[in-house]
């Protein structure tokens, strides 16, 4: 089990290492525009084959690249319906604030659950390597954090519960 | 120009399936035998190159699949394996992987992490900007 995580997040590793080859790109169509061009998709030499890589059937990341920018869509193992809200209410809050994170898109792209868009000027400011242990960190903490979110819920279900239920003893 | 090329691939198509299945019986056999790595290379060799066919496309790829999951020792896989079929063979495991089915993927992670260190990032690159021969 734990294996299969560590395959999963090397062979996402290798596949950023390779794909994030990113330089800038002044846009084709209007001048003196700069688009990331994986956004828009409109000119298809500039943009390589998108991969996806599944863990199994819940879990998947999808990697699609261009000359000029790269996006990351992830998603998360969700097992039941208390999960699948955390995951969804935990995600949007940090999609909110994604201008601290930079890396982050506002809205995951359809189907996942949390989308990065990098960019060739994020490749400039910052390093490549630690873009990428970042993404793959985020993906390790990810699970954690929403286990911890499910067992505090549950913790304070119970608390209150007992509570409340001790007028009627 | 067009015309006559979509007419070509129709012919070829036809022949190409044709094949497709005598590699696949070969594959039966040579898999019976206990000879997954000769299996894998049969399956690999003839591997469509320039057709736009999605059915040869998969048909070719369920003959790749079962010789991969038959692969039970990987490094000595890789080791026999020639640096020509690496590029193929990293382009049929990214099909396998956005299969999405456990086993497949299970496979294809061992083996991709494998030919990553044997065949370097380059590897990767080539099966992810190889728009024109894809699998």
């Amino acid at each position: 089990m734990a294996n299969t995580l560590r395959l999963y997040l090397t062979c996402i590793r290798n596949t950023l290492e390779a794909a994030m080859c990113l330089q800038n790109f002044p846009c084709q169509e209007v001048e003196r525009h700069n688009k990331p061009e994986v956004e828009l998709k409109t000119s298809t030499e500039l943009l390589l084959n998108p991969v996806l890589i599944c863990r199994n059937e819940a879990e998947k990341c999808l990697i699609e690249t261009s000359i000029n920018s790269l996006r990351i869509s992830l998603k998360v193992k969700q097992s039941d319906e208390l999960e699948n809200i955390l995951t969804k209410k935990f995600l949007r809050f940090l999609s909110m604030r994604a201008e601290a994170f930079q890396v982050l898109r506002r809205k995951p792209v359809q189907g996942y659950d949390i989308s990065f868009l990098i960019t060739n000027y994020h490749c400039e400011e910052m390093q490549k390597q630690k873009l990428i242990d970042f993404i793959v960190q985020f993906m390790e903490d990810i699970d954690k954090e929403i286990s911890e979110l499910k067992m505090s819920v549950n913790t304070r279900g119970r608390l209150v519960a007992t509570e409340f239920l001790k007028q009627f003893i | 120009m067009a015309a006559t090329g979509g007419f070509v691939e129709a012919d070829n198509a036809e022949a190409i399936i044709t094949r497709i299945e005598h590699k696949s019986r070969k594959i039966e056999s040579l898999l019976k035998q206990l000879k997954p790595v000769e299996a894998l290379k049969t399956a690999l060799e003839g591997s469509p190159p320039m057709t736009r066919d999605e059915r040869c496309k998969s048909a070719n790829w369920i003959v790749v699949h079962r010789a991969l999951m038959a692969i039970k020792d990987v490094d000595g896989m890789l080791s026999s394996l020639d640096p020509e079929y690496h590029d193929i063979l990293m382009k049929y495991l990214y099909r396998g992987l956005s299969t999405g089915d456990r086993p497949t993927c299970d496979q294809c992670l061992r083996i991709h992490e494998k030919l990553t260190e044997k065949a370097g990032l380059g590897c990767i690159l080539r099966s992810l900007a190889d728009t024109v021969n894809t699998v």
